[in-house]
């Protein structure tokens, strides 16, 4: 089995994919991934939906994303063990080790940091870009194409401040 | 565990679909999002420091094929489409903090799992920071409703040219594809993959 596909195959399984969970064979919704997560979080820190508001607001869809995020991971997981086999414990990505540091303790703190941005600003949104983006896009939502066009552009500014020039050695 | 029985409930007895459905749609996202290698890090923050051209050309791949098929597929009756708001403010505050997010830890909410998945210690540091992120935001939302607006309403692109909605999907659909095919490939060898 070959270590990856290539970019069209991807997004045409991506594709195939979409119209099973949007038509009314599959789920009749489209994907996201965001709301889930914010379940998950309410449930991991027992913000009842009783209690809080936001947490009835997305006591419906965010279950559904949620059970589809624990696939996500077991999906994840059966393809890095059985077909790439690329399976390993890592701490820092090769290319944060050339462009940022080497320490640990250093990617460490700004993952959390940007995985907090990432659900907060995904939450004030109404979507990440599985939600707006991919699913958004694809039914030509409005407010999918200023999110991509607003994430995007503040990724492509962010990283030319945020990370070394090519070449520049540590 | 009492709420995670109560969360396949819900999704049991709504009507998206039955528990294995929805597992086996995340799990053949996981599959596709680590086959096409969109998990790692060199791919997403790489995408936006112009080191490799995968995930954009995929991207583009995917919403073309997808709204020809969405089109299609309401069009026939066979779905319907499920739109989100235009809230103005939260699109664009929101956007902003995804982005720093997106390029700092190099991957998006459902690709960090897949990340997890393959052992990266970081990503799951991303998914406890995004927990927490997703945690104030519940408890901070009464503050933070207020600010969000103004809401434009469900809309869609054709909504604002009054119609047009097949033209609008084949040339969109079009220039993506065409994009996609031309846009030059840029790959990131990482150096991680080739030690075995």
């Amino acid at each position: 089995m070959p270590k990856s596909i290539p970019w069209w195959v991807g997004g045409i399984g991506m594709s195939l994919l979409f119209y099973l969970s949007f038509s009314v064979w599959g789920a009749d919704r489209p994907i996201g991934a965001s709301t889930g997560m914010s379940y998950l979080s309410n449930m991991l820190f027992g913000l009842s939906p009783e209690e809080y508001k936001y947490a009835a607001m997305v006591e419906n869809s965010g279950a559904w994303e949620g059970v589809m995020l624990i696939g996500v991971f077991f999906g994840g997981l059966f393809m890095s063990l059985f077909v790439t086999k690329s399976f390993h414990i890592s701490y820092i990505p090769t290319l944060w080790k050339e462009r940022k540091n080497k320490s640990i303790k250093s990617r460490m703190i700004w993952s959390f940091i940007a995985g907090f941005l990432l659900v907060f600003g995904a939450r004030l949104a109404g979507g990440c870009n599985a939600g707006h983006i991919l699913s958004g896009g694809s039914q030509v939502a409005v407010s999918g194409i200023i999110f991509a066009v607003v994430a995007l552009g503040t990724g492509v500014i962010t990283g030319r401040f945020f990370y070394k020039k090519k070449g520049c050695k540590v | 565990m009492e709420s995670i029985i109560k969360m396949f409930t819900t999704v049991s007895n709504a009507n998206n679909g039955s528990v294995w459905l929805v597992l086996f749609i995340g799990f053949c996202f996981g599959a596709i999002i680590l086959y096409s290698r969109l998990d790692k890090f060199e791919k997403m923050a790489g995408f936006m420091i112009f080191e490799d051209t995968l995930v954009p050309r995929m991207a583009m791949t995917t919403v073309a094929l997808s709204s020809l098929g969405f089109y299609f597929l309401v069009d026939a009756g066979y779905a319907s489409y499920s739109v989100k708001p235009t809230i103005l403010g939260g699109l664009i505050v929101g956007g902003v903090l995804f982005g720093i997010g997106l390029v700092i830890l190099g991957k998006c909410p459902s690709a960090f799992f897949v990340s997890v998945s393959e052992g990266r210690v970081d990503a799951l540091v991303g998914v406890l920071g995004g927990m927490v992120g997703g945690a104030v935001f519940t408890i901070a939302y009464p503050f933070i409703e207020k600010l969000i607006g103004p809401d434009l309403g469900k809309i869609r692109l054709s909504d604002l040219f009054g119609g047009y909605d097949l033209i609008i999907v084949l040339v969109l659909s079009t220039v993506l594809l065409v994009t996609a095919y031309f846009l030059p490939t840029i790959n990131y060898v990482d150096p991680a993959d080739e030690i075995k």
